[in-house]
C-alpha cells in the first residue's frame, strides 16, 4: 500500500510542479538555514572531555582583594598554583600557562621557528588523554627536579625529523639543548577547554615543556596576565611572587567524594593562606568546575551563535507555515478527485494516509536539498571567513537529522491539510463536477 | 471603490489560508526586523576608522633567543636598518598593533590634589619613540610630537610624556586642553606623565571594547627579547619588504625569528571577523525569507485565481474592468499584508526586548519594523500583479460555458 501511494504522491507531484517545488524549496531553504546554524552551534558547545568531564576539575581561587574584581578570575597566581601542587587529594593535577619559543635542530641550516609552547606537568597528557605515537610523558620526578626534556607532537616531529623516532634526539628551545621524550599524535580538542583564556578555538601546543623549568628558564608568558594589585614586576622572580593571575590549574579526581575531600583541602587552603594576610576578601573561597560546567561559566558558545540558532529556528517555523498553507491550497485543489475515490469506497484514512504519503515524501526531498544548502553555505562561509575547519565540516550526525527535522516537520505541516481534505464530504465536490 | 467590503466576506468565507499568511508576515516581520536592526549594528561597527594609514602601515614579531647580545643597541641598529630599506616611509617599535585583539591597556589616576584624585577610563598604552605618529599615520591636531632627546629606552614605567587620543582627552579633561596636564601611572603623585599632544584619532587593539577610542602614547622604546615593530611603507610593497627585512635583520644577528608580518587592515578584516560573519548569515536569511514569504504569497495568489475562475469571469461579464480584478486582489492581500504587519512590528519589538535583556544587544529601534512592512507592501504588490494580470485576462465566455 504504501508503495501505492508513494507512486500516486510521485504523480500528483508531477501534476503541480511549481506548488511542489515551491514546497521543497520552503522547506529546504529553512532546513538548510538551520542545519548550518545547528552545526556550528552544536560543534562550539560540544564537550570533548567525554566520559572524563565529570573526573577533570578546573580550580578557581577568590584571592583578590575586596576591592578588585567582582568574579573568579580563570586563573591563578604563581604562588598558588606552587602550593596547590603540594596536595596528595587529587590522583593527577597539573598547572600550566603558554609561552613561545624559538626552535631550532642540531642543524646549522636550520631557520629558527617561533612556536607556542605549553608549560605544563606530567599529569597533563594522562589527565587530558593526550595520545603518544612514541615514548611517553616525562618522569613524575621531573615536575620537582627539573630536566630538559621536551614533548613535540607529530606535525612537528614530521617538520623537523621526517616522522621517524626521535626519541633521545636533542631540540634547541631559545638555543638550551632538550632532550625529546614523547611525540604526541595530532591531537587538539575543540573547544581547547583546558586553557580558554586567549580563544577556546584554535590549535593544541606543539611543544611541551616541564612547569619546573619555568623558574629557571623564566618562561614569558603568551596567556593572559592579569593584575589587581598594584606592585612592581620587573623581575622574573617579582611575578612569581606576585598577585598576578596567569596560570591555568585542573585537577582529577576519582568520584564525587573524592573531589569534596578535594574542596575541603582548598578551604583549608584559603583559610591557612588568609592567615598570613593574603585572601583579604570576604569572598574569598575555592571553586572546582567539571568540564561541562567550566565551558558554561566561561560562556564558550558566542552569543552571537545562540542568537542565530534562535532566528533560524523562527526561520524554519515561516517555511513551514508557508508550506502548510501551499499544501493546503494544492489538496483542496483536488478535492473533486478526492470525492471520486471517496465515493467510490476509499475509506477516510486511507485517503488521510495517502496524503500525508505525498508529504513525506516533498519533506524528504526538502531534507535532501537543505543537506546540501547547508553544505554549501557552510563551505562558502568557512572559504569566505578563513574559519577554523573544526566549525565548518558538516556533522556526522547532522546527515540523520536534517532529513528527520524535514519530514518531521513537513508531516506536522501536513496533517491539517490531509486532515482537511479527508473530512470534507464527498458529495459537496461530486455535485460540482 | 476599494470594495473592501465583499474582499473581507471573501475573506471570511475561507479563513484557513489568509489565516496562515498572516502567521507567516507575523513571523517575518518579527525576524527581519531585528536582523536588520543587528545587520546595521554590525555595519556601524566595522565602519568605524581606527585613525591610522591601515593600507601602508604593517607591524611584525621580532624575537631574539640569543642571550648574550645587547638588546639596546641591537633594537637601534635593525630599527635604523629598516628606515634605510627603500619604500619603507617610517618604522617604530611599539607595545601594541592597533585593531590586533592582543596589547596593553591601563588606567591612570589624573586630579589636582591626592583627595580629589581619580582615575581615568581604561586606554590603549601604546610605547613608542618620536617615529611613532608618523608611522602610524595618526593626525596630530594639539601640542607637539615627542623631540628625539625626550624619548627613553627601557621598561614602561620610565615614561615621562604622553600624546593623547581625542577621545581619551574629551573623557579625562573635558573641554579643557590637555597640553601640559599631568596623569599618573601608579597613585596620586607617583609616576607623573606630561601631556605634550592630542591626536584626532587613534584606536586601540580590542574593537568590542567600550573605550576603543582611547588611547595613550608615552614616550619609550621598550627592550625587550619580543618586539614588536611597526613599519609604513609604499601600498603594495609588503610581500617585497618582508623579504628584504627579514634577510636584513637575520644577517646582522641569525639567532632571532622574524615573522607574522601584517597589514592593519588584515588585521581589521580578522578582528570584525565575527560580525562580519554575523550580519553575512543574518542578511542570507532576511534575504532567503523574503524571497519565501512572496513566493509563497503569489503561489496563494494563483491558487485563488484558479479556484474563483467562475466568479472572476462573473464579474468580468457583468462589466468589471480588468483593473478592477487586479485591485481586488490586491486590496484583498494588502488588508492580510497590513494587519500581519502591524501585530508583526508588535511581537519584533517583544523580541527585540527579549533579545536587549537576554544578550547583550542594544534596543531595537522603531524604524526598523516600520521599513520591514514597508518593503513587505512592495514586495507583496509584486508577488500579487504578476499572477492577477493573468487573473484578468479570464475572458467572461469561462463563466458561462459550465454554469
Amino acid at each position: 500500500m504504501f508503495f501505492y501511494y508513494l507512486d500516486l504522491a510521485w504523480r500528483s507531484i508531477k501534476k503541480t510542479p511549481f506548488l511542489s517545488l515551491l514546497m521543497v524549496l520552503a522547506i529546504s531553504i529553512g532546513i538548510g538555514i538551520t542545519i548550518t546554524t545547528l552545526n556550528v552551534y552544536q560543534l562550539m558547545s560540544e564537550n570533548p572531555a567525554g566520559e572524563r568531564t565529570d573526573k577533570l576539575v578546573a580550580v578557581q581561587l577568590w584571592s583578590q582583594d575586596k576591592d578588585a574584581w567582582k568574579e573568579f578570575n580563570a586563573q591563578l597566581t604563581y604562588q598558588d598554583a606552587y602550593n596547590l601542587r603540594q596536595s596528595d587529594v587529587p590522583v593527577r593535577q597539573t598547572a600550566m600557562f603558554v609561552t613561545g619559543l624559538a626552535v631550532q635542530t642540531e642543524d646549522p641550516d636550520f631557520v629558527p621557528l617561533l612556536e607556542a609552547v605549553r608549560v605544563t606537568d606530567s599529569d597533563f597528557f594522562d589527565m587530558f588523554s593526550v595520545p603518544f605515537i612514541y615514548g611517553k610523558a616525562w618522569d613524575k620526578s621531573v615536575d620537582t627536579e627539573a630536566v630538559y626534556q621536551v614533548v613535540i607532537n607529530e606535525a612537528l616531529n614530521q617538520q623537523l625529523f621526517a616522522g621517524e623516532d626521535s626519541i633521545g634526539k636533542t631540540l634547541y628551545l631559545d638555543s638550551k639543548p632538550y632532550q625529546i621524550v614523547g611525540v604526541t599524535k595530532t591531537w587538539s580538542p575543540s573547544p581547547l577547554y583546558y586553557d580558554i583564556t586567549t580563544g577556546a578555538f584554535k590549535d593544541s601546543a606543539q611543544i611541551f615543556v616541564p612547569f619546573s623549568l619555568a623558574p629557571i628558564e623564566e618562561f614569558q608568558s603568551w596567556g593572559n596576565n592579569q593584575s589587581w594589585k598594584r606592585e612592581p614586576i620587573n623581575t622574573y622572580n617579582q611575578r612569581l611572587s606576585s598577585e598576578m593571575h596567569w596560570i591555568q590549574y585542573w585537577a582529577e579526581v576519582q568520584d564525587d567524594a573524592q573531589r569534596d575531600e578535594y574542596a575541603q583541602w582548598l578551604k583549608r587552603y584559603v583559610e591557612q593562606q588568609q592567615l598570613l594576610g593574603r585572601f583579604d576578601s570576604p569572598e574569598a573561597a575555592a571553586k572546582l568546575s567539571n568540564v561541562e560546567q567550566w565551558l558554561e561559566i566561561n560562556e564558550v558558545v558566542p552569543e552571537d551563535n545562540k542568537i542565530l540558532v534562535g532566528l533560524s529556528g523562527l526561520f524554519l517555523l515561516v517555511c513551514l507555515v508557508n508550506m502548510l498553507g501551499l499544501l493546503l491550497a494544492k489538496f483542496l485543489k483536488r478535492a473533486p478527485e478526492v470525492g471520486v475515490r471517496r465515493a467510490i469506497g476509499a475509506s477516510r484514512a486511507q485517503i488521510f494516509a495517502q496524503h500525508m504519503v505525498e508529504v513525506g515524501l516533498i519533506g524528504f526531498g526538502g531534507g535532501v536539498l537543505g543537506l546540501l544548502w547547508a553544505w554549501g553555505s557552510l563551505s562558502m562561509l568557512s572559504a569566505h571567513f578563513d574559519l577554523e575547519a573544526a566549525l565548518t565540516q558538516l556533522d556526522l550526525t547532522m546527515w540523520v537529522l536534517a532529513p528527520t527535522i524535514a519530514i518531521a516537520a513537513a508531516l506536522i505541516a501536513g496533517v491539517y491539510p490531509a486532515w482537511r481534505i479527508c473530512s470534507t464530504n464527498p458529495s459537496v465536490h461530486l455535485k460540482s463536477q | 471603490m476599494l470594495q473592501i467590503k465583499p474582499i473581507l466576506s471573501t475573506l471570511m468565507r475561507n479563513k484557513s489560508g489568509p489565516i496562515l499568511l498572516l502567521i507567516q508576515i507575523i513571523l517575518s516581520v518579527a525576524i527581519v526586523a531585528n536582523a536588520s536592526f543587528i545587520i546595521s549594528e554590525r555595519l556601524t561597527l566595522m565602519d568605524r576608522a581606527s585613525g591610522t594609514a591601515e593600507e601602508q602601515v604593517f607591524d611584525f614579531r621580532l624575537y631574539s633567543f640569543d642571550k648574550n647580545i645587547d638588546l639596546e643597541s641591537q633594537i637601534q641598529r635593525d630599527m635604523r636598518a629598516i628606515r634605510d630599506l627603500p619604500g619603507v616611509i617610517d618604522a617604530s617599535t611599539t607595545s601594541m598593533v592597533p585593531l590586533s585583539g592582543g596589547g596593553w591597556s591601563s588606567g591612570y589616576t589624573v586630579g589636582s590634589s591626592e583627595e580629589t584624585a581619580k582615575d581615568t577610563e581604561n586606554t590603549a598604552v601604546y610605547y613608542g619613540d618620536e617615529h611613532m605618529l608618523n608611522t602610524l599615520g595618526v593626525e596630530l591636531i594639539e601640542g607637539r610630537n615627542f623631540y628625539e632627546e625626550e624619548v627613553l629606552t627601557g621598561s614602561p614605567d620610565l615614561a615621562t610624556h604622553g600624546i593623547v587620543s581625542k577621545a581619551f582627552a574629551k573623557a579625562t579633561w573635558g573641554d579643557d586642553t590637555a597640553i601640559g596636564k599631568t596623569m599618573y601611572a601608579g597613585d596620586f603623585g607617583n609616576m607623573p606623565i606630561k601631556v605634550v599632544g592630542v591626536v584626532d584619532k587613534l584606536q586601540g587593539a580590542w574593537v568590542n571594547s567600550d573605550s576603543l577610542d582611547n588611547s595613550v602614547i608615552l614616550n619609550i622604546k621598550l627592550v625587550n627579547v619580543f618586539t614588536k615593530v611597526l613599519v609604513r611603507a609604499e601600498v603594495g610593497t609588503l610581500a617585497q619588504l618582508k623579504q628584504e627585512i627579514t634577510t636584513t635583520l637575520l644577517k646582522d644577528n641569525r639567532n632571532r625569528v622574524v615573522e607574522n608580518f601584517t597589514l592593519i587592515s588584515e588585521h581589521r578584516k580578522r578582528v570584525y571577523r565575527n560580525h562580519e560573519l554575523m550580519a553575512t548569515v543574518l542578511s542570507m536569511m532576511v534575504i532567503l525569507l523574503l524571497l519565501i514569504t512572496s513566493l509563497g504569497l503569489a503561489g496563494m495568489v494563483m491558487f485563488n485565481i484558479e479556484r474563483r475562475t467562475k466568479q472572476i469571469g462573473t464579474r468580468r461579464a457583468l462589466g468589471a474592468k480588468k483593473r478592477d480584478i487586479i485591485s481586488f486582489f490586491l486590496v484583498e492581500n494588502y488588508i492580510i499584508c497590513v494587519v500581519g504587519g502591524v501585530i508583526g512590528g508588535l511581537v519584533a519589538v517583544q523580541l527585540g526586548q527579549q533579545l536587549m535583556t537576554v544578550y547583550s544587544l542594544p534596543k531595537l529601534e522603531l524604524i526598523y519594523p516600520i521599513a520591514t512592512i514597508a518593503g513587505l507592501l512592495v514586495l507583496t504588490t509584486i508577488a500579487v500583479i504578476l499572477p492577477a494580470r493573468k487573473a484578468a485576462n479570464i475572458s467572461p465566455a469561462i463563466a458561462t460555458r459550465s454554469v
